[in-house]
């Protein structure tokens, strides 16, 4: 898998219970992914069509069809996370790094937190 | 760049996406390293966020601590009782736990260069501000099959806090005489029931049936859960019992202060929900309060009890932040793991309420803080009336005069009777158009209960009458500290009725104290 990335994943604030209770986890991510964010082909062949470098944009597309276990409505909301989950780039805040359009790189750690458990 | 969703703008028409944060991403307040997070269009570094968040948390607890404000501007805190604080296993709490105990618990205050304690005498952690501190927990799980005890998860999370002493609760004591003794020192208060419909649910008469039904505590409990009309009231019923259970816990122990760690989102999620269930005249107390039981009787309670949110400027997102970077574990609210469990039902209150503020949050952050100022400014006109039986909140005046100006209550008047010839005759078998009989109605529970209680009890769901389980008994068991104060004085009890009495009878039954003149 030549050129794939190592996406070091994090789940916490109750949002683990969606990806099969586990906190800690890491995916591979091809360099080049469709711009349409489909996820159907496969890290190893290449996607036909116009590509676009990998972002956490597709990162997200990617967990919602391929990592997570249930009620994707409590993840992802209108193409992107769903208000309410908090997502740290390598310890930053993704506002601070363009959101869905960051481009990830090896080894990148994202953290994502859900606050929809009060008080 | 982003689409500015107009539909008669050009397809490809595109605009900049604003920035949420300045122009600069270093932080705003030391200037000197990258920024970490963005709040409020400001940005951080990892180093100056939390000190941040500890001031907002001092800023919104310190003012009440002490008893009196007094005149100096930076007075030495003593609290005059212990601390007591509200812990759900959620976001807020967790962190309120940590700063709570990093702020005033701590065992070896620091020292400076010359040996004494850093910050001066009046630093708080120099200072002993409360003796002592309990964390209350209210476990849920009886509400509800299928759900989990988290007491002993929730106990090794105190337990990390050696100078926090646990006291968990489960939310049927409100049914259990003999927690209600504990608290209160009453040796014998009796559990009482509201009727039921034929349709099992609440009436609107809501009068006082009868007294004890031999039912334990956990099945007093459901049976009253699944005699109230809507889901929403379920959830309304459960926040309920869960303060008052905490507010009698902490008064009870000796408590001046109560602390809860409601997050400035979800105090303006809460206080939204709350307005738009009725409760619209306890709005302060949603965000502040100082609380004293009504006493059956003898003399007033001189202790009381301040409920603080010490957290209420400190959005949910800054919260998660905060527990992240400070290691803080959190185990989560059962809210929560009722929707995963999918009970989504419970949580409609919730969601349409929370939806709307943490989508707020997202893009307009400020406007999350707008909500919980603007009830902060809010005041009823008149003084309360007293104390709902209930929830145990100030409770306004003339309530039920209110809803009879606005409502109809009976289909006999005249003015109406035009309306129900469009009614095809056999629908209107339901309607009842008799006249409403001249006997003055029978005391009821309603005159002594807040407009949100009596709405939780009676309202119905416009998607028709809520299929519950099979109740147990004909009658709707209460919470047990609705009957504190006499019932039989209030006159929902007994004969069920006060009658006025003539002077002669008056007269006669005080003739032996009068003084001859």
């Amino acid at each position: 898998m030549a050129g794939t990335m190592t996406i070091k994943l994090v789940f916490s604030g109750g949002l683990e219970l969606l990806f099969g209770n586990e906190r800690n986890q890491s995916v591979l991510i091809p360099p080049f992914v469709p711009s349409d964010n489909s996820t159907h082909s496969s890290p190893d062949t290449p996607s036909t069509g116009e590509t676009k470098a990998a972002d956490l944009e597709y990162l997200i597309y990617h967990l919602r069809d391929h990592v997570l276990k249930e009620r994707p409505e409590l993840f992802m909301e209108n193409g992107t996370i769903r208000p309410g989950i908090l997502v740290l780039i390598n310890n930053t805040d993704w506002e601070l790094e363009g959101e869905g359009s960051y481009q990830l790189c090896n080894n990148d750690e994202i953290v994502f937190i859900s606050t929809l458990h009060g008080g | 760049m982003s689409s500015c969703g107009n539909p008669a703008a050009e397809e490809h028409a595109l605009m900049p996406r604003r920035l949420k944060f300045g122009k600069s991403k270093d932080c705003v307040r030391c200037r000197l390293k990258p920024g970490n997070i963005v709040i409020r269009h400001a940005v951080y570094c990892k180093e100056c966020f939390t000190p941040i968040v500890d001031m907002k948390f001092r800023k919104a607890l310190e003012p009440s601590v002490n008893a009196r404000a007094g005149t100096s501007k930076r007075p030495k805190l003593k609290a005059s009782g212990n601390l007591c604080l509200g812990f759900s296993g959620g976001l807020g709490s967790s962190i309120l736990l940590d700063i709570v105990h990093n702020t005033y618990f701590s065992s070896r205050p620091p020292l400076d260069d010359s040996g004494n304690p850093r910050g001066g005498i009046n630093h708080p952690r120099n200072a002993s501000v409360w003796p002592s501190c309990i964390v209350c927990y209210v476990e849920t799980c009886g509400a509800f099959a299928g759900m989990q005890d988290m007491t002993e998860d929730i106990r090794s999370v105190v337990e990390r806090y050696p100078s926090f002493d646990f006291v968990p609760l489960r939310i049927e004591d409100a049914f259990d005489g003999s927690w209600w003794t504990n608290v209160s020192g009453s040796n014998s208060t009796p559990q009482v029931c509201l009727e039921l419909s034929k349709e099992g649910l609440i009436t609107d008469g809501l009068h006082v049936a009868s007294n004890v039904i031999g039912l334990t505590p956990v099945e007093a409990m459901r049976t009253y859960l699944s005699s109230l009309p809507t889901q929403t009231a379920i959830s309304s019923a459960l926040q309920n019992l869960t303060r008052v259970l905490i507010l009698h816990t902490a008064h009870s122990r000796g408590s001046s202060h109560l602390l809860f760690g409601s997050s400035l989102t979800s105090l303006s999620i809460s206080l939204l929900s709350s307005i738009s269930q009725g409760g619209g005249y306890a709005i302060r107390e949603e965000l502040q309060e100082e609380w004293a039981p009504v006493a059956a009787s003898g003399p007033k309670p001189s202790n009381v009890l301040r409920v603080i949110r010490p957290l209420r400027d400190v959005t949910a997102k800054e919260c998660a932040v905060y527990a992240w970077w400070n290691s803080i574990s959190v185990i989560g609210r059962d809210k929560q793991r009722r929707a995963i469990l999918g009970i989504a039902a419970l949580t409609k209150k919730l969601t349409y309420s929370s939806d709307f503020v943490v989508g707020l949050e997202k893009d307009y952050p400020s406007t999350v803080s707008t909500i919980a100022r603007t009830c902060e400014k809010l005041e009823p006109k008149d003084a309360p009336s007293g104390q709902c039986r209930l929830c145990k909140r100030p409770m306004q005046s003339a309530i039920q005069e209110w809803k009879g100006r606005i409502s109809i209550r009976s289909y006999s008047d005249n003015k109406l009777s035009a309306d129900l010839a469009h009614i095809p005759s056999p629908c209107r078998g339901n309607l009842d158009t008799s006249t409403p009989s001249q006997v003055p109605p029978l005391l009821s529970l309603t005159d002594f209960l807040c407009y949100s209680c009596h709405t939780t009890l009676t309202s119905r769901s416009s998607r028709g009458v809520k299929q519950s389980a099979p109740v147990i008994s004909s009658a709707a068991p209460l919470p047990i500290w609705v009957a504190n104060r006499d019932l039989h004085e209030d006159g929902l009890m007994g004969d069920g009725a006060r009658r006025k009495i003539s002077e002669e009878e008056m007269l006669d039954n005080v003739a032996e104290f009068l003084i001859d003149n």
